[in-house]
């Protein structure tokens, strides 16, 4: 390999100087001699990007003896700011993780055989040689910076322009709503500047569009004066379990409820609708609160309450996501909302423009679950011939109703970027084992910046612990070389790539610095700030309707909601966090099924108990938790168990998988999977021997003061007028 | 011995914190946890697993209530019953989070029990376990009101770090072994190196440059650490730390038996306060709009 290591670089040399204990048995001496910057005992912390989420927080590692021993964020990003979640914290075990993949494998038959590099890239070049365009795709998870420029331009050597984008958690349909809206796909929430806060569905804290960013600022939101949360939703995320006013309306029903609200600040508080179109506004003087209590189950009180705080704590804020967009009307559900926000006046106030990214070839590429579908059904048409996958599991997360593990084989050659065997893996002709984020280099832009245009590097932190793996930048290199070799022949590796790209950069950007200042400073740093260009807000009359027979369906509905934890069930092999208990139900090493005890009491169930979920598509068998944390129509059984492939030994056939039995209903203005609106019956069933393990013997602190509460006007006549961190 | 000298003598223990116990601090290490900013999201319970070497022990041995969090999230729901049979439908305020850690007591249960002294308190105000001397018989565990200790029912070593998961460790501190009680350090090994480096380049340690990796990571900044000595013995020369302003503020005192706060309402207080173990953690109410 060309590029030197973490050391190396520092030094600002390309040449390989590193020496670690890993390298080679009869270098351990030269420790006698040691480089200049390893002194035994002494940890050293370089800047690298997070590869746990699609977030893009910017990290610090901190590196021993050439391991990397402990990860903490790096303050100088704008998005995390020196802080960490679990996810980040335990992204060393998916490096260190014992079943990582360590060779490539290319399948023979019905089994999978270990194959030199020289072997697996031969076969794709074969199997590549003359394939036309539209018969190649590439299927990822959100991809920006460099990978994206040389993902981009391999699919261009194809001749290809099928590249379908993947994350089970996303916020495509609220991206789409504020195109519409306000012009922008990607606006700026000021959660800092808000006075309130209204969420239907949005877990800002722990799963909803840039989920550290949002934390930090959410302290900033909690201090004097300090704002309100108010979140609507079917069964609690991290983001209700902080709530002031937690409310759990009927399954479907939160954008009626938005209007109903919108109906009260227009018809009590005298607020002015003239913005949105004609259409909408007589659909929101239609959902009087009576009106709006049957539909939701909201109290016509709680409606007018939760509208005249909106106004009196001035400015608001109303966002939308997960339970809202998860609808075949989710999009009317978010757009509901964002009227909202119009009527409040919180367009330009406390939402405003992020700008865009300046350099469109490395902006991020955001995944979605529309171009799950778009993929299954393609895969179903026979449409392509080869496949490469990377960062993306889709045989797990896609419903079993989409039929994508069966018309899998109708992909003659599959080939699987990754760095452990899971369930799309299984199904691959060629394994490409990947180097992990703290052996890798990289860019990144976050997709969610604070008004920023940051690119986050991430560079190696340690060496490879396996020389059978390789990074995904220098086997897209590796590629792009046996199809165009003259274009890309001057680059040794991926590493020669980047640090060739670095140099190129426009002046403006380098402060001054010389080339290899400038490298030096970006990697010490971790990231170089690019500006974005400016975008801005303009508001738009969008006509959208609400279906009218929402709020009767009496059957239940399944909420598979995700954590800020396994996320879309990548890290269920982290024993880290199969050990950490659920921030809300505290459950440990399983899955579980969260009802509301008027539910328990009609099925004849308590907490540790068996319950069937049958939907259309299938079923599952899940021990409940049960609390009041959950609508009494809905089922919740939060994602990222129910492995089955062999996903490591921590996450092998533990509990189930929630995405697995959804229907392949779709959002219809955006072809999103409307993920909370499959009807399933739920029944007792014959209990199992495997208990369902919780942390913590209390559910209530019974009478003990462990966590004092004071109301809020207590806190602000005491602490009112302080804004120290 | 009479039963009045018994009485005496445990009445001048319990209160010993009053007179500042240990005369001779260098440090005196101590929290403060702001409810109203914890969200309950657990980053600073694997942060600490990460940093301490804590062994994952499976599903089977945490049932049995023998996982090792050194820093564990509890949850606890409203009471349910309103009172006049009012019960209400949801729990429409959340959830309460309490992130618990050794709560570091100047005056600690846990201490004198110790048939060996592998438990005492140092210079530094901190309880510290001293494992090698740990014979395992668990009385600290026992007396620790908040049960914060963990004992090693098991060689966890043996399979709770797979290659290559050992690489992981932290070279900084050891790898326990069945028979040891362990427990929170507010990550002394951070707080050594600190004060290596601080004497080597000979001056005093700055407010703010040792973390605890829970600290370090909280999302919303809930969790401050720093030296209080300034607080509790003024003549230290360790002058006003952040999370000494933070007590002060909120008018929590070291070293008092009965909390007496001029203004009330002010949200400092300590779990369990009554229980006069003096601990070094202020807790800061959680605050909802009602």
């Amino acid at each position: 390999m060309g590029w030197g290591g973490v050391g190396a670089t520092l030094a600002g040399c390309d040449l390989p100087t590193t020496v670690t204990l890993e390298e080679g048995k009869e270098k351990v001496v030269s420790y006698l001699i040691p480089e200049e910057y390893v002194i035994p005992g002494v940890g050293v912390w370089y800047a690298s990007t997070c590869q746990q989420c699609p977030s893009g927080c910017g990290i610090h590692g901190r590196v021993r003896e050439g391991r990397v021993l402990k990860l903490e964020g790096n303050p100088a990003s704008s998005i995390n700011k020196g802080r960490l979640c679990q996810m980040g914290q335990a992204g060393l075990q998916a490096h260190y993780n014992p079943d990582r993949l360590s060779t490539p494998k290319v399948r023979r038959g019905t089994s999978m055989v270990d194959v030199s590099w020289e072997e697996a890239y031969g076969l794709i070049a074969e199997k590549t040689a003359n394939i036309s365009g539209s018969k190649f795709a590439w299927v990822t998870g959100s991809v920006s910076g460099h990978q994206s420029v040389l993902l981009q331009a391999h699919l261009d050597s194809i001749g290809s322009g099928n590249h379908f984008v993947h994350e089970s958690i996303n916020n495509a349909v609220w991206s789409k709503v504020s195109e519409d809206m306000l012009g922008v796909s990607n606006p700026r929430l000021r959660l800092d500047k808000a006075q309130s806060v209204l969420s239907f569905g949005a877990d800002f804290l722990g799963t909803w569009t840039s989920p550290l960013h949002f934390s930090t600022e959410y302290a900033k939101f909690r201090t004097s004066p300090r704002g309100t949360l108010i979140q609507v939703e079917p069964s609690m995320s991290l983001t209700g379990a902080n709530a002031d006013l937690w409310i759990a309306s009927k399954p479907g029903t939160e954008g009626a409820l938005a209007l109903g609200i919108a109906n009260q600040l227009v018809s009590k508080h005298g607020m002015s609708m003239s913005r949105l179109s004609a259409s909408v506004q007589t659909l929101i003087r239609s959902y009087t609160a009576e009106e709006t209590q049957t539909v939701t189950g909201v109290s016509a009180e709680q409606v007018a309450k939760i509208a005249s705080t909106l106004k009196e704590r001035a400015p608001s804020l109303v966002v939308a996501g997960g339970s809202a967009e998860g609808q075949e009307h989710g999009y009317q559900n978010v757009a509901a909302a964002m009227a909202l926000n119009i009527i409040l006046g919180n367009v330009g106030k406390t939402i405003q423009s992020n700008g865009e990214f300046a350099y469109a070839s490395m902006a991020p590429v955001k995944g979605n679950n529309q171009s799950l579908v778009a993929f299954a059904q393609a895969a179903a048409d026979s449409r392509f011939d080869v496949v490469f996958f990377s960062g993306t599991n889709p045989v797990y997360t896609a419903p079993k109703a989409l039929g994508l593990k069966e018309s899998m084989h109708n992909i003659p050659f599959k080939v699987v970027f990754s760095h452990f065997n899971d369930e799309t893996t299984a199904m691959a002709d060629v394994i490409l084992p990947l180097a992990t984020g703290p052996e890798d280099w990289g860019t990144h832009v976050a997709p969610y910046q604070a008004g920023r245009g940051e690119i986050s590097i991430q560079q190696p932190l340690m060496e490879p612990l396996s020389k059978e793996t390789r990074g995904f930048g220098d086997i897209v290199l590796t590629l792009l070389k046996k199809r165009k070799e003259e274009a890309y022949e001057g680059f040794a590796d991926y590493y020669a790539y980047l640090r060739n790209a670095f140099s190129t950069i426009p002046d403006e950007h380098k402060d001054g610095a010389n080339d290899e200042e400038f490298w030096a400073n970006v990697l010490a740093k971790g990231l170089v700030d690019v500006g974005v260009k400016k975008a801005s807000l303009k508001v738009k009359a969008v006509a959208f309707d609400m279906p009218k027979d929402l709020g009767n369906s009496s059957s239940m509905v399944l909420a598979p909601s995700p954590r800020l934890g396994f996320w879309d069930g990548r890290h269920a092999n982290l024993p880290w966090l199969q050990e950490a208990p659920d921030q809300i139900s505290k459950v440990v090493w399983d899955s579980w099924a969260e009802i509301h005890p008027s539910t328990a009491k009609k099925l004849g169930v308590k907490e540790g108990d068996m319950v069937k979920i049958a939907s259309a598509q299938g079923d599952l068998n899940v021990k409940v938790y049960v609390y009041k944390g959950v609508h009494p129509d809905v089922i919740a059984v939060p994602l990222g168990q129910g492995h089955h492939a062999g996903f490591s030994r921590y996450a092998k056939d533990r509990g189930v998988n929630s995405l697995s039995i959804l229907d392949p209903k779709v959002d219809k203005m955006t072809g999103e999977l409307a993920l909370y609106s499959t009807n399933v019956k739920v029944t007792k069933a014959a209990k199992s021997d495997d208990v369902l393990v919780r942390f913590g013997g209390s559910e209530t602190q019974v009478g003990r003061k462990l966590v004092s509460t004071v109301p809020a006007d207590v806190y602000e006549r005491t602490e009112g007028g302080d804004h120290v961190a | 011995m009479s039963l009045s000298n018994l009485i005496n003598d445990w009445s001048k223990y319990r209160k010993g914190h009053e007179e500042g116990g240990y005369h001779e601090y260098e440090h005196m290490w101590g929290m403060s946890i702001d409810l109203n900013k914890c969200i309950g999201c657990n980053a600073c319970s694997v942060a600490c697993y990460a940093e301490n070497n804590l062994a994952v022990v499976g599903k089977d041995k945490f049932e049995k209530g023998q996982g090792m969090h050194w820093l564990r999230v509890e949850r606890y729901w409203d009471e349910p019953d309103l009172g006049e049979g009012r019960v209400n439908e949801f729990q429409q305020h959340g959830a309460s989070f309490l992130p618990m850690m050794c709560q570091q007591c100047n005056a600690a249960t846990c201490e004198p029990v110790c048939p060996v002294a592998a438990t005492y308190h140092t210079p530094d105000g901190l309880n510290a376990q001293v494992y090698n001397r740990c014979i395992g018989s668990r009385y600290c565990s026992n007396n620790c009101p908040f049960r914060l200790r963990y004992f090693n029912f098991w060689s966890y070593y043996e399979d709770s770090w797979p290659a290559p998961l050992h690489m992981q460790l932290n070279p900084d501190l050891s790898v326990r072994d069945k028979g040891v009680m362990e427990k929170c350090t507010f990550c002394v090994q951070r707080i050594r190196t600190v004060k290596d480096t601080a004497r080597m380049e000979d001056r005093s340690v700055r407010d703010g440059e040792v973390q605890t990796a829970c600290a370090q990571t909280c999302p919303t900044g809930a969790i401050v650490f720093g030296d209080m000595l300034g607080m509790f013995n003024p003549e230290s020369g360790v002058g006003e730390t952040k999370v000494t302003k933070m007590w002060r503020k909120h008018q929590v005192e070291l070293g008092k038996t009965k909390q007496n706060k001029r203004t009330p309402d002010m949200r400092g207080y300590r779990v369990f306060e009554f229980l006069n173990t003096d601990p070094c953690v202020m807790y800061l109410d959680r605050v909802r709009e009602v």
